[in-house]
């Protein structure tokens, strides 16, 4: 039962296999490498230099964790609708696999956003939490994705869990912009913070670099977790074939 | 599109047939529906300036946890005599079932909601007068959102391990558009305002009903697909 057995022994009677099976881990490690060396160089730039913000200090910078967080949870959430749609067009469980890495990962990074927002807005707004379009999205978001998880934890049979999911995956996808929407109509009432003011300050060009370099830096994140999670998926596919 | 409509009817006739004989629905949803109501009563003080807005979210809790209870036995019928494959068998096309049942949900909540509505007005001490219409329309459209989005996951939730117990993870957190548009038009219209007076409200509630029974009739067939 060991996955590493599995995994050298799936296509042990082809050398083209083996073959094709060391270049998948090679360029896994490469990316792996290019992760770790890319979360290095945020972590210097978001602590050495980027500028301090004047207003808010030093806790502005968790910023350049938060908003890279956000940008891999939609992008993880878009990948499982494509992913669902591809599932249900072509039936190639593939694309399950492929749908259910990313819900995981974009659950994931959507709980961070979650963790590292009120973080930064107690000292700057004074309350942990406000009921603004933007958070509440993303909480209804984070609540979606992990009906999506429970779903497929409660259906035992994969061809019916993969319909079942890639449904909920698109449904799921095409709510949140009416939620959006709802949430920025139903708060219209009220007063808005002022802090973050609609078109944001102007921000100095180190803040964007090193913005640009998280972006690009959880980018790499997700496609190494995405590489791991589906490797995942496939030796759990290929165990159940294998048994009799 | 037109050849869905009569097998449509036939299954909700169905429904409703066996709903006359059985009552169990109407009779366990409607109290269900007046209990909350009731208990909720107890809970939040509906009284002073906000009344309008808490007695209008006490509404929607009501309707919202009643319809779930609703439709979760809708599929679960279906399932215990597998009467669901002969639906499946029959030349019915998927998409009439998902309609059928989706009207069936519709009339069965829709009679929950007719009775405790007036009984809701009389507790709270409301008169809305000139806002029934509005009252009514919102009513209505978000109703008509929540069975959308109910029929195609009660269908998927009777075949997990926890049978409708899923039913409400699934829909609540899909629903929240619905929930703060019919709440917003119903505070409105307690307040006795005409039906203009939330007309932004009810075109959210409109055009998000028409792309969740659209998205419902597409996806449904992938659903029953044994």
């Amino acid at each position: 039962m060991s996955s590493r057995v599995d995994e050298a022994t799936a296509g042990a009677g082809d050398g083209r296999d083996v073959g094709r099976q060391t270049a998948t881990r090679w360029r896994r490690r490469a990316l792996g490498f290019g992760t770790l060396v890319g979360l290095g160089v945020l972590v210097w730039a978001a602590f050495a230099y980027a500028p301090q913000d004047i207003k808010q200090g030093p806790s502005q910078r968790i910023f350049y964790i938060h908003v890279p967080s956000a940008w891999i949870a939609f992008l993880a959430f878009a990948v499982v609708f494509g992913a669902s749609i591809a599932f249900l067009a072509t039936r190639n469980h593939r694309w399950d696999q492929v749908a259910v890495s990313s819900a995981e990962i974009g659950t994931v990074f959507t709980t961070a956003v979650l963790v590292t927002g009120p973080l930064w807005a107690r000292p700057v707004w004074g309350v942990y939490w406000s009921w603004d379009p933007r958070l509440t999205s993303v909480l209804v978001l984070w609540l979606i994705y992990l009906s999506y998880l429970a779903l497929r934890g409660y259906v035992v049979e994969p061809d019916r869990r993969a319909r079942f999911s890639a449904v909920l995956g698109i449904v799921g996808f095409l709510d949140v912009p009416i939620v959006y929407l709802s949430v920025r109509w139903w708060r219209a009432l009220h007063p808005n913070y002022v802090v973050l003011a609609r078109g944001g300050p102007q921000m100095p060009g180190a803040m964007l670099a090193t913005l640009m370099i998280g972006i690009a830096a959880f980018t790499l994140l997700y496609l190494y977790l995405m590489a791991l999670r589906l490797r995942v998926e496939r030796l759990r596919a290929n165990d159940l074939e294998e048994r009799p | 599109m037109l050849d869905w409509i009569g097998p449509a009817m036939v299954i909700a006739a169905k429904d409703l047939r066996l709903e006359m004989r059985t009552k169990s629905i109407l009779s366990s949803v409607g109290l269900f529906a007046l209990l909350v109501v009731v208990v909720a009563s107890f809970s939040f003080p509906a009284t002073g300036a906000g009344k309008n807005g808490v007695a209008a979210g006490l509404l929607w809790m009501s309707f919202l946890f009643s319809s779930l209870l609703g439709m979760g036995r809708s599929f679960s019928l279906e399932d215990e005599e597998a009467c669901i494959e002969g639906l499946m068998a029959s030349p019915a096309p998927r998409e009439s079932i998902y309609l059928g049942k989706l009207l069936a949900n519709l009339l069965f909540i829709g009679a929950v909601e007719a009775v405790v509505l007036p009984a809701f007005l009389i507790l709270f001490q409301l008169e809305p007068g000139r806002g029934i219409p509005l009252l009514a329309l919102t009513a209505f459209l978000g109703t008509l959102g929540i069975v959308a989005l109910g029929t195609l996951f009660s269908a998927m939730a009777v075949k997990t391990r926890t049978r409708e117990a899923i039913l409400p993870l699934l829909v609540m957190p899909l629903c929240v558009p619905i929930v703060i548009a019919a709440v917003k038009a119903t505070e409105t219209a307690l307040g006795g305002a005409a039906l203009s007076a939330s007309a932004s409200w009810l075109y959210l509630l409109a055009g998000f009903d028409a792309l969740l029974v659209t998205v419902g009739l597409a996806a449904f067939p992938y659903v029953l697909d044994e």
